[in-house]
């Protein structure tokens, strides 16, 4: 019985053993994770931003253009419009107004319009979870003309079925993957956008981008104002000028002329793109520190279940020792050596602690991540600090970081050593007892009651 | 016959007592010849156990020699002491000292370990040591199973497993009932005539003492001059087991008690 209970006690000093290191794993994997998605979000949008030197985004709301509307994804990985604030139109007479500014090579108008279908949808935090209702999918007007469509890729370029859309088509629709999945609607099969049936005629791949602004119906601009009873108005223009030189003046007219809208440059970007990898950076030294933490936390708390286990080994050899005493005076008495003696009783030690290794693993496995998640406090950090930048770019997967922390298997390397250390530590504790043992006087011991 | 298989030499032992100094053993010279059954008696507190615990290399001496077997132990190193112990001693203890979870055969086994016996040597050797102590139908039971007769046959089984220069019994009936006691004495006598066996008995009974081939008195540490010449009736067997008389070869009944025989 006596031994049950250290051999279960000494288990959960392993099991802290085991299950703190693999949640330092788990959060260094996770921050890795994260560093690598940083990384590929801003070396992809560097490229883009590069690409689109001439590019003047025009649009009426500040969330706009920050991004979103770079040519190779125009109608994806952005947020669906409505999401959050306020839809907000211009008047399509001002692109053509833009047009006759000196250096424009051309003025590209979108419409960006939420479904009117909905969907509520709960999300889960760190710090609790809430209920949203967003629209299903964003509809994106695009103008079909063929010098826009070769120039500026302004329509999705990853067509997995059917085909893209080409000049002057009406009444077609171009949708992403994941809602062809959704609504289960493939290429010639129709579907009703503000109760106007369309047909479809390709499906675009959309992974990758991110789940929460891919979902996006891309249609001529003329059918899309038409349905969404914006005739006349666009969300935004892609103002290219002829050369990158012009893009400062033309530039400073647009701002001049219309003030309540908002114009993004090139520089713009870049300066956005700077704050961006500031803040990724800023989110990266807090993980690192959030990770040194753990990992000073967590070497405090290996320490003490070291200590302790070797503790519990201590006294519970100890204890057994005095309690044979009178054992050992006899098998001394018959010719045990010295060296028998303490060989014995240090075999007897790792054996207990071996099997406390045993029981440590089974606990381990079952409960290593809860074990470390209740030890290591701060790793939740990671999921609440990288989320609040998901939205913003969609090449990462929104969530994936947070529910990766602390998740990582048992290895067959971690019980081995935790083996060892079993052994060590069994070792270790009974090291002094067993050579107490080893000590007793045969005559004083048989005299022991 | 009269090889001495156990000798001291002027064996003083002094033990310090809360500051004062207490002598338990002093100027004791003796001599156990080789098939010897002495009895060494004497009121607790003589220095009975304290002589049998130098004897067996169990404790050290203030002054004087141990010789057994021809080696002085008081010379031999306390790391080399534990095979004097294990070859050339056996020890038969008042309180029978069996590991209780090993069973009979197992207890008897124990003594062997770490000698170059193999395991089915070791198994042969204890069968026919519990076959001449009459256990052989108890060789797997463990201590608390077999009576304190049993368990003391058990424990003189092990004394003999490695097969001793000499046994030392301590008080082996002290925690036994007359009977059983006298059952136990007889056995001792039986082994030190079929087996050759030397034995040193340390009783406080007289009557059990005047049993053996020589009795030795010890009183206050001092080993009495006058030695005499034991009854000898161990060797022909002729005492009655229920309260150790000297009987005749043909009595049917205990001339003493009365009992069967």
């Amino acid at each position: 019985m006596r031994a049950f209970l250290v051999i279960i006690a000494l288990g959960f000093s392993m099991a802290i053993m085991i299950s703190i290191p693999q949640g330092i794993i788990a959060n260094q994997e996770a921050a890795q994770n994260l560093t690598e998605d940083y990384n590929t979000t801003i070396v992809n949008m560097q490229e883009e931003i590069n690409k689109t030197a001439t590019l003047i985004e025009i649009s009426a709301s500040s969330g706009r253009g920050m991004f979103s509307s770079t040519p190779s994804g125009a109608p994806s990985g952005m947020p669906p419009a409505g999401f959050g604030q306020e839809e907000v139109f211009i008047n399509e007479t001002i692109g053509d107004e833009i047009r006759t500014i000196e250096h424009v090579k051309d003025v590209v108008p979108f419409l960006e319009k939420s479904s009117d279908e909905t969907t509520s949808e709960t999300i889960s935090t760190p710090r609790g979870s809430f209920t949203i209702s967003r629209p299903l999918y964003t509809i994106t007007g695009v103008s079909l003309n063929s010098t826009f469509i070769d120039n500026y890729s302004i329509l999705p370029t990853n067509i997995i079925a059917g085909e893209n859309l080409s000049e002057g088509d009406s009444g077609v629709l171009l949708i992403s993957l994941n809602l062809s999945e959704y609504y289960d609607v493939g290429v010639g099969d129709n579907m009703e956008i503000y109760g106007v049936s369309f047909t479809v005629v390709g499906i675009y791949n959309s992974t990758g981008q991110g789940t929460m602004g891919s979902r996006s119906v891309c249609m001529n601009i003329t059918d899309a104002q038409t349905v969404t009873g914006q005739v006349g108005n666009v969300s935004r223009f892609d103002v290219y000028a002829e050369d990158v030189s012009y893009v400062d003046s033309i530039a400073d007219v647009i701002k001049a002329a219309y003030s309540d809208l908002y114009v993004t440059t090139y520089e713009d970007r870049l300066t956005n793109l700077e704050n961006m990898q500031e803040m990724y950076t800023q989110t990266l030294n807090n993980a690192e520190s959030t990770l040194a933490q753990t990992q000073a936390t967590a070497t405090q708390e290996i320490v003490i279940a070291v200590v302790a286990t070797s503790l519990i080994v201590l006294f519970v050899m100890l204890y057994t020792v005095r309690e044979r005493t009178r054992e050992i005076g006899i098998l001394k008495a018959i010719g045990f050596s010295n060296w028998n003696v303490m060989s014995q009783f240090m075999l007897e030690g790792i054996l207990v602690s071996l099997m406390g290794g045993v029981v440590g693993i089974a606990i381990g496995s079952i409960g290593a991540s809860f074990l470390s998640s209740l030890l290591l406090p701060h790793i939740s950090l990671f999921g609440g600090s990288s989320g609040r930048f998901q939205p913003s770019f969609g090449s990462t997967n929104p969530g994936t970081i947070g529910s990766e922390t602390a998740s990582a298997a048992l290895n067959p390397e971690l019980m081995l050593l935790a083996f060892g250390v079993a052994v060590l530590l069994g070792a270790l504790g009974s090291l002094y007892p067993a050579w107490r043992a080893s000590r007793t006087s045969p005559m004083e011991a048989l005299r022991y009651e | 016959m009269s090889e001495l298989v156990l000798e001291t030499e002027k064996l003083d032992k002094v033990y310090k007592l809360g500051g004062r100094q207490v002598r338990a053993l002093s100027d004791v010279n003796l001599q156990v010849k080789k098939g010897d059954f002495i009895s060494i008696m004497g009121p607790s507190g003589s220095g009975k156990t304290t002589l049998l615990n130098m004897l067996g290399c169990l404790d050290k001496p203030t002054y004087g020699k141990v010789i057994l077997d021809g080696v002085d132990v008081t010379k031999v190193p306390e790391k080399r002491l534990f095979k004097i112990r294990k070859y050339k001693v056996g020890f038969v203890f008042q309180t029978f000292n069996l590991m209780p979870y090993l069973n009979a055969i197992e207890n008897v086994e124990l003594p062997m370990d770490g000698t170059k016996k193999s395991g089915d040597e070791k198994r042969k050797r204890a069968r026919e040591l519990l076959k001449l102590v009459g256990l052989s139908e108890r060789e797997e039971h463990r201590p608390h199973r077999l009576s304190a007769g049993e368990q003391q046959r058990v424990a003189i089984a092990r004394a003999l497993a490695n097969n001793p220069a000499i046994v030392l019994a301590d008080e082996p009936t002290g925690n036994l009932d007359s009977k059983t006691g006298y059952e136990i004495i007889r056995l001792l006598g039986k082994l030190n005539i079929d087996q050759g066996t030397t034995m040193v008995l340390v009783t406080h009974d007289s009557h059990k003492a005047a049993l053996a081939s020589r009795m030795l008195s010890l009183n206050d540490g001092k080993l009495l001059a006058k030695e005499k010449e034991g009854a000898h009736l161990l060797k022909k067997e002729l005492i009655c087991p229920h309260c150790g008389r000297e009987i005749q070869p043909d009595d049917e009944f205990c001339p003493r008690c009365g009992k069967k025989l």
